[in-house]
């Protein structure tokens, strides 16, 4: 007797997502399929995307070897990016740490400028985060959303505490939002539900918070599993969203990656392919090795 | 559905310090309270009564009996409070409670056992709390079967599934579905076994004004599974309604959600809607988030 393999299909679709504008912009997600599940009854319209990461500031607790691809270009932003541009990026992703409270405070009319070079320098979407401190970044977003104004920016993170003011001006300056929350599928649905009275679904993509191997990986794997298995089997509105993986930094912070290289590049790789493989849709890396590395996995090279 | 009134506990602060300060008007106000709402039985938690347990138990049983010819259930982890609770009890008490814990399966069971009473038995162990259904089952039966061997009777077994929150991350929802499947099955795998749930529970966590509507639908789908009997609030007027009879087609709404009958909310008032909201997150089909009637 032929052996016939169970074929699924779903009710489900996660949001195609448009960032950037014209011949910059960039779909992610659009998927009704589980992620990898090619075989099932669906297509993933868009695949995984990649996002290297630049700051604004020289980054001072950088280890060596992750410095040395951008050496010649880490105190320039603008130079930084097009230099991640040769290393075949869909996006760039710019943190914007000095805007922080604790680290420089610099201002926010100096960060949306610098926003807009760099946006205006590439030509690949431009992914913006803030500093994360919940009432600078209100001032900080805003502007960076005014001063770019209909350039279809990513613009995060949109949390609980500030979602009201941050995602007006994301809103009315036409760009895209970056919804964050805490690890937590409650409080994630939580804040899209809110979050999309206003502004629209079509235009939201969850951050649920990235850790690093050994550092908490597998809550990340999980949350982010269960989001796309919410969205896709069980069609809830609020998970069908595209889901970004910002885990770069998170993995360059550990004692393995700073120790050496391989070890960094390994660390950074198999964070990226397991939240890949959970189901995200775009993930910000900060080496352009691993980069290389993922993209060959995934290829199967 | 038995209701055992919760509102004599000390984490309420009025009742710790009436008990501390033997300020009877407090306690008496509050069993009066419950009994006219419609209480089956009053709960006294006391806690675990680390100081005078003796005394303090004595004092509060009798004044709760000054105004309230109700049985009462004695709430506490302390042997000592525990037996003088009983032993100061006009009506048959119930014993709440014990576990499969060795400590308390060599404590509070022969208690139930020495004053003839009833005894509500969770699912915990030694172990733990045991995450699933089966397990729940596995653990139950293990400490009924030890109950029986002391000469507890099942008819005086009150089982407990232990009932967590519903908003606890992620988690909450599992147990709040597996509470319900253990409720359905108990009656088959134990026969004469009475259930209780501590009902409040569940809505620990949720926004204030939130907590009733989640207590009040999940004891309706329990009570539709055969639960017998919760600790709950019996001066939340609509839960009291809806377990007396007084709301038939709410009760009626709930349960065609539960049996998955396509119940179109636009034909619906927006109460009824939230009946139906709330107990679709509480069988687990839509994921809960504290923003569950909004979406």
């Amino acid at each position: 007797m032929d052996y016939k393999a169970p074929v699924e299909a779903y009710n489900g679709v996660v949001r195609e997502i448009t960032i950037g504008k014209g011949n910059k912009s960039l779909k992610i997600g659009g998927e009704n399929i589980l992620p990898f599940h090619f075989f099932d009854q669906g297509s993933s319209p868009n695949p995984a995307r990649f996002a290297l990461e630049i700051l604004d500031m020289k980054p001072e607790d950088w280890p060596e070897h992750a410095v040395e691809p951008y050496r010649d270009v880490i105190s320039d932003p603008v130079a930084w990016a097009k230099k991640c541009q040769g290393f075949g990026v869909d996006a760039i992703s710019l943190f914007l740490v000095s805007t922080d409270p604790a680290v420089k405070n610099s201002p926010a009319d100096k960060a949306a400028a610098l926003v807009r070079e760099v946006a205006g320098a590439i030509d690949v979407p431009l992914i913006v985060y803030g500093s994360g401190d919940e009432v600078k970044d209100v001032e900080v977003l805003s502007k960076v959303a005014e001063v770019c104004d209909g350039m279809n920016l990513l613009i995060g993170p949109v949390l609980k505490e500030n979602y009201e003011a941050v995602g007006k001006a994301i809103l009315e300056h036409g760009h895209t939002a970056i919804a964050q929350s805490p690890l937590d599928i409650n409080l994630l649905k939580e804040l899209n539900v809110k979050l999309s009275k206003f502004f629209p679904a079509e235009r939201i993509v969850i951050d649920p918070l990235s850790s690093a191997l050994g550092y908490g990986m597998e809550y990340s794997f999980s949350l982010i599993e269960r989001v796309k298995q919410i969205g896709i089997m069980t069609k809830d509105s609020m998970t069908m969203m595209p889901i970004i993986a910002n885990l770069g930094g998170e993995c360059w912070k550990t004692k393995q990656a700073k120790e050496n290289k391989k070890q960094g590049l390994l660390w950074e790789g198999v964070t990226a392919m397991s939240l890949l493989l959970a189901g995200a849709n775009i993930v910000v890396l900060r080496h352009p090795e691993t980069l290389r590395l993922i993209k060959e996995t995934i290829q199967a090279r | 559905m038995i209701i055992i009134g919760e509102n004599i506990h000390v984490i309420a602060k009025a009742v710790s310090t009436a008990i501390r300060e033997r300020d009877a008007g407090v306690i008496r106000d509050l069993a009066r309270a419950q009994t006219e709402a419609g209480a089956d039985y009053i709960d006294l938690n006391v806690g675990p009564m680390k100081r005078d347990p003796e005394e303090n138990m004595h004092w509060l049983v009798g004044t709760v009996q000054e105004v309230t010819d109700l049985p009462l259930s004695i709430d506490t982890m302390n042997p000592v409070a525990m037996e003088a609770g009983l032993k100061g009890c006009k009506k048959r008490p119930l014993l709440n409670s014990a576990s499969g814990k060795t400590d308390s399966k060599g404590q509070m069971l022969p208690l139930a056992r020495k004053y003839n009473c009833s005894v509500v038995i969770s699912v915990m162990t030694d172990k733990g709390m045991p995450p699933d259904v089966d397990s729940k089952i596995e653990s139950i039966m293990d400490t009924v079967t030890y109950a029986n061997e002391l000469g507890i009777s099942n008819e005086d077994i009150w089982v407990d599934p232990i009932v967590l929150p519903v908003s606890t991350a992620g988690e909450g929802q599992r147990f709040t579905v597996a509470n319900l499947e253990f409720i359905k099955i108990l009656g088959d795998v134990l026969p004469g076994v009475k259930s209780t749930v501590g009902l409040s529970n569940v809505s620990n966590g949720v926004p204030n004004e939130l907590r009733p509507l989640l207590n009040c639908v999940y004891l309706v789908m329990l009570a539709k599974n055969g639960l017998y009997s919760a600790i709950a609030d019996p001066l939340d007027k609509e839960l009291m309604s809806m377990m007396k009879g007084s709301m038939p087609r709410e009760v009626e709404l709930i349960h065609k959600t539960m049996d998955g009958e396509d119940v179109s909310l636009s034909a619906l008032a927006q109460k009824q809607v939230h009946y139906v909201k709330t107990a679709k997150v509480l069988m687990g089909e839509t994921l809960y988030s504290d923003a569950w009637l909004e979406s």
